[in-house]
């Protein structure tokens, strides 16, 4: 059914709440708690995603599952002051499992056709806009997010360790290769 | 032959992700105001974050931020009121022969194709009238059409079409999730609406979005004041078979006649219907006593929760805080632990 009224009830009306307020009232199956959600960090969820995957025709498709991940796993927000790195563990696991739905299929295809074989996304090299965004795309996603994670969205390596459930070590060192790598993939693209 | 570097330039990057706190970091800040490489390894790291922070952002328009969110909402409103049915175990019986028969579909496909053939137009059929000034185009998985004066008539076959269909108007946009409508501009102002077949949702700037179902028009209020774009049931306006609006459009909102429409309540759903045409026409006392009807005769059925918000939300458009206020505990009393409960209990408070 059409609900009309929904959002009838002006913000104003609705004192400001932390996150782990509005995820308590998500939990509850409140509407509009996932309206505040949204409203909070659809643009943080959709820069990082946006920079995080190749393909921009996924970026609001996964945006919208992110929000929706999330209000079907509000039970379970373990109550800390943040859900923005809570909010990107759901985004990376969304990612992993659209590459590899994506893979998979490209591999069968690929094997149908009898063409190279391969797990690269072929659209990557279309969407790639500047040389910053081409490096990142070269780097294995596990990297990718996690340096995102880091240098774009600010988060702490505990932050980011526990929203991906990897150790701490695991995070320095995919940094430590992600810095590597970008570097020699941006120093590359000056040499003439 | 390059210079050997200074055996601390590692602590750079340590210190960039929180390894080195305290003394240790300090040392180090002291230790890169003498040391060449270690500052440089320091301002590199900082130039690359900088270089990622500065990556263009793509705009997003406010229409297409409200448009996914009314998405999400209604995703989750969706599954709050239909659990969605997990599939039985039966289905990943038949699951390798789903898969073996797309893969050989795919194959038939991809060796058949003319190496020539362009990509599959969708089935949106467009009838301009003779003045308008429209164009269309593909972007990703939708199907843009934007008017900017005149009327158009669409029809979206949506078995051969997956896209989503947007109509971008001067004032708003318009996202077919039905078949067969009408869309009238004038002077860059969206004047009327009209749907034969399946819904649309209307969403005009500075107004709430509009979901109008078969046979409902929709027209502009006069005075922005009205909350409620008017809207009728065009059964009793315009003939359902009129392909385009012939006669001008009129910003003269259309109200009366919604409300009076004769609508057959037949059974709940019926009876449902009427009280939503009362409600979309702004005849809210109309709308609260027939939501009041349903709410009594079907306490059971599954919209039942939804008349009793909007009776009191009728209720409280009409003025009526009094009753308001007993509809909004009686909901609380049906419903304790519906998922309007929070705003509902607002309501309550005196």
């Amino acid at each position: 059914m059409n609900r009309t009224p929904k959002g009838q009830l002006s913000k104003s009306d609705v004192p400001s709440a932390t996150d782990p307020e509005i995820l308590q009232r998500l939990a509850c199956g409140e509407l509009s708690a996932l309206g505040e959600l949204y409203d909070q960090y659809n643009g943080i969820v959709r820069r990082f995603i946006a920079r995080a995957t190749a393909d921009a025709e996924d970026v609001d498709d996964l945006v919208h599952l992110t929000f929706l991940a999330a209000a079907k796993s509000a039970k379970k927000y373990d109550g800390r002051a943040s859900c923005r790195p809570w909010l990107m563990g759901i985004a990376v696991q969304l990612l992993r499992r659209r590459r590899r739905g994506l893979g998979r299929f490209l591999g069968l295809l690929s094997a149908l056709i009898g063409s190279r074989s391969g797990n690269v996304d072929p659209r990557a090299a279309l969407h790639a806009r500047n040389d910053v965004k081409r490096a990142l795309l070269q780097l294995s996603e596990p990297k990718r997010v996690t340096f995102l994670m880091a240098e774009l969205e600010g988060l702490s390596c505990d932050e980011i360790a526990g929203a991906l459930g990897i150790p701490i070590g695991t995070v320095w060192t995919r940094l430590h290769a992600a810095r590597r790598e970008l570097r020699q993939l941006l120093e590359g693209d000056r040499e003439p | 032959m390059t210079a050997p570097r200074c055996p601390r330039v590692f602590e750079a990057e340590a210190m960039r992700d929180g390894r080195l706190t305290g003394a240790e970091r300090a040392a180090f800040e002291r230790h890169t105001t003498q040391c060449a490489d270690c500052a440089h390894e320091v301002g590199a790291l900082d130039e690359l974050a900088q270089r990622v922070l500065e990556m263009p952002d793509c705009a997003l328009d406010e229409l297409h931020v409200r448009r996914e969110r009314t998405r999400v909402l209604a995703a989750f409103d969706e599954s709050l009121v239909l659990p969605r049915q997990r599939p039985g175990r039966g289905w990943w019986l038949a699951f390798p022969g789903v898969v073996a028969a797309l893969a050989t579909a795919l194959f038939v496909y991809w060796r058949a194709r003319p190496v020539s053939q362009v990509e599959r137009t969708p089935n949106v059929v467009v009838h301009p009238e003779s003045s308008a000034a429209w164009s269309k185009r593909t972007e990703g998985n939708r199907e843009i059409v934007t008017l900017e004066q005149g009327a158009l008539w669409i029809h979206v076959e949506h078995a051969a079409n997956p896209r989503r269909l947007i109509v971008v108007l001067p004032d708003g946009e318009l996202e077919d999730t039905g078949t067969t409508f009408t869309v009238s501009v004038e002077r860059g102002h969206t004047q009327r609406v009209a749907v034969r077949d399946g819904t649309v949702v209307l969403r005009i700037q500075g107004q709430p979005s509009v979901g109008l179902g078969p046979g409902e028009t929709w027209a502009p209020s006069v005075t922005p004041a009205a909350a409620i774009p008017a809207i009728t049931s065009a059964a009793t306006e315009h003939p359902s078979s009129e392909p385009m609006p012939t006669e001008a459009p009129s910003a003269v909102p259309v109200r009366a006649p919604a409300a009076s429409a004769p609508v057959t309540a037949a059974g709940a759903s019926g009876e449902f219907r009427l009280a939503m045409s009362a409600f979309r026409a702004g005849d809210n006392v109309r709308a609260a006593a027939a939501f009041a009807t349903f709410l009594a005769k079907y306490t059971s059925d599954e919209r039942a929760q939804d008349a009793a918000y909007l009776r009191l939300i009728a209720l409280q458009r009409a003025g009526h805080e009094s009753e308001m206020k007993q509809a909004a505990r009686e909901y609380l009393r049906l419903f304790p632990a519906g998922f309007r409960r929070t705003e509902v209990q607002r309501l309550t408070v005196p």
